[in-house]
């Protein structure tokens, strides 16, 4: 793997210049919050930030995606045409817990048998260059419960980690590298370059307060599924679903058509395990009545069910669904108490 | 250049092929459950659309949306694929208002099947109830087919529906009751004027009929009330839960195991399933 040293000042040119060539997503200044946008000109890409409010996911599973056209014949309606195909696209700025994400949900969007097209079309044209978190930006952060780390490299093409007076980048992959003539002013990285990167590593991670037993709640799951810890952890959840558009991992959709005059689009928008109408069949029989389940259901999908099915806890500690809960359900705690059943 | 949809059909499992309906039959006297013909448009479709009895299709209707049915057709029947649809729900609705020589669209085949392979050599008992005997009618058809019919040993049918009209692919239960290689136990809970077979409840007629367990395996399909009064039926007959075999539902939308509805426990019903042992399901959350 190629590392180089850049100069601190050299970055925002750099990625404004990737912006010039290609569409670049970049953590961006919105009224109060950091959000994950395409850059713009005139836009700064940020890089001292905490984490976007956004996860990054939705560039590659976007909240509404057109997945075929159509059009009436005198036959009945038919088959008119696909979506544009995806463009390059390079994200810049992911922290390393939401480049995790993107491994994960490839586990499931390209697995052996079903493949995803749309998801790996756009993945495969896209180029993720991460800003490592050299401390954790949250107090509820907890990557390194989930198999994490604050300087993770799954999921990324480029890692960057500021080093003080510079930024070492690193080529990960070779879709990372074939971006490397952009850092044509880095120079290469020395040991002892190589030996900061590591006690920056050590340091944040250990600075990482918040702790889950991650892995260690799954033999309890596969014994718990009627226990009565379950009547305990949803009473006052409200249904929102805002843990599940927050979360960079969850990846539940609906699929629905929509017609205007003789042409229509079926699309696939997000969806919640967390509502009820996700699991309400024609005949009005639903197998998730209450939100008791509902809870069980998501935190079985990630913590037992992908566990079961990729060998990976589908969470990467970012701790968005722990600082947007309207009504202050943690995760982590539940967790916990889990680990104690 | 768009690519030819042929194409398109066979690297994307979201977009349908087209089909045409080709034949709609009305399978009951309230008229709202049909069998619908499709015939391919593309004769490449119909090659890839390779099935095997148990698995199912998403029935897709461009400006409706899709709905998940088991193929009632045997894959033995070539030409076209059937699917007995009740009216029911947004999909299934504009379905039934359809007439023969409309286009729409299918995805599949979806979900594992009837375990073919398990099922050769044995003797097979086929319990089914009311609309849910569709996928055990392409089981049915598949094993008397000429070719196969020697891989199956005896074959017991036990068939109820709630009243005579209701009872599906009538001309088909004829021409199976004519055969002498299977054991056909129609049954209504009630007849009427012109009902000269057997009235009661399944569980009753398959109790009277008690197949032996001896090289057997029992599939069954229908309402949950008809399953919770047959399956102790079988136990005391000495069917092992392995040799007992049934098919879920849940709502479904990609029908690939990503959509993220269907789940029990690690299972998808639309990939992993439909069809699941009694021992297997043991294994499952009873969340369905």
């Amino acid at each position: 793997m190629e590392k180089k040293l850049l100069k601190k000042d050299k970055l925002s040119g750099i990625v404004k210049k990737m912006a010039a060539d290609r569409t670049v997503y970049a953590p961006v200044q919105d009224e109060d919050n950091v959000l994950f946008k395409i850059l713009e000109p005139g836009m700064e890409p940020l890089v001292a930030f905490a984490n976007t409010k956004n996860a990054p996911k939705k560039v590659f599973f976007p909240h509404s995606e057109l997945l075929v056209k159509y059009t009436r014949s005198p036959k009945g309606m038919v088959f008119s045409a696909m979506p544009e195909e995806a463009k390059e696209v390079v994200l810049f700025g992911v922290r390393p817990c939401d480049a995790r994400s993107f491994a994960l949900l490839d586990m499931l969007f390209d697995q052996e048998k079903w493949k995803d097209p749309y998801y790996i079309e756009k993945r495969k044209k896209s180029a993720v260059i991460s800003l490592a978190c050299v401390q954790p930006p949250y107090a509820s952060c907890f990557c390194t419960s989930v198999d994490g780390s604050p300087t993770s490299t799954q999921g990324a093409d480029i890692l960057i980690t500021d080093l003080g007076e510079s930024y070492l980048v690193e080529f990960v992959t070779p879709k990372g590298e074939a971006l490397a003539s952009y850092f044509g002013e880095a120079t290469a990285a020395d040991a002892g370059a190589e030996a900061k990167k590591k006690e920056i590593a050590e340091k944040s991670a250990a600075a990482i307060q918040s702790k889950i037993p991650g892995r260690a709640i799954k033999p309890i799951l596969d014994v718990s599924f009627e226990h009565p810890f379950w009547d305990t952890i949803a009473g006052k959840c409200l249904a929102c679903g805002t843990c599940t558009y927050m979360c960079p991992t969850c990846h539940c959709f609906d699929i629905s058509d929509e017609m205007k005059g003789d042409d229509g689009v079926r699309i696939r928008n997000w969806d919640s395990c967390m509502f009820p109408l996700f699991t309400k069949e024609t005949s009005g029989h639903n197998p998730r009545t209450s939100q008791k389940q509902r809870w069980r259901q998501r935190l079985m999908h990630k913590f037992k069910y992908y566990v079961d099915n990729f060998d990976a806890i589908a969470c990467v500690g970012c701790g968005r669904c722990v600082m947007s809960c309207p009504v202050n359900i943690d995760i982590r705690k539940i967790v916990t108490d889990i680990s104690k059943l | 250049m768009q690519k030819p949809l042929q194409q398109i059909v066979a690297e994307n499992p979201y977009v349908p092929m087209p089909v045409e309906i080709i034949k709609i039959i009305t399978e009951v006297e309230t008229k709202d459950i049909k069998t619908f013909r499709l015939a391919f448009v593309n004769k490449e479709d119909e090659e890839r659309f390779k099935y095997i009895p148990g698995q199912f299709a998403e029935l897709s209707i461009f400006g409706k949306g899709e709905s998940p049915i088991g193929i009632a057709s045997s894959p033995t029947q070539k030409g076209y694929i059937e699917f007995t649809v009740q009216k029911a729900g947004v999909v299934t609705s504009s379905l039934h208002e359809m007439e023969e020589g409309t286009l729409m669209g299918v995805r599949g085949p979806l979900g594992n099947s009837w375990p073919l392979e398990f099922l050769e050599g044995k003797n097979i008992v086929i319990v089914g109830g009311g609309f849910a005997f569709t996928t055990l009618r392409s089981l049915i058809n598949y094993m008397i087919f000429e070719e196969n019919r020697k891989r199956f040993g005896k074959i017991t049918v036990v068939y109820g529906a709630r009243s005579p009209g209701l009872l599906l692919y009538k001309d088909e239960l004829e021409a199976w009751a004519k055969r002498g290689d299977i054991d056909l136990n129609v049954t209504v809970d009630k007849g009427d004027a012109t009902w000269k077979g057997r009235e009661g409840f399944v569980p009753t007629v398959c109790k009277e009929v008690a197949p032996s367990k001896e090289n057997a395996v029992t599939v069954i399909c229908g309402p949950p009330i008809m399953i919770r009064f047959t399956l102790p039926v079988f136990f005391d007959l000495g069917f092992s839960k392995e040799n007992i075999i049934t098919s879920l539902e849940m709502r479904m939308k990609c029908g690939i195991g990503k959509c993220g509805r269907c789940n029990v426990g690690s299972k998808y019903v639309c990939k992993d399933g439909p069809v699941f042992s009694l021992a297997e399901l043991d294994k499952l959350t009873k969340e369905y």
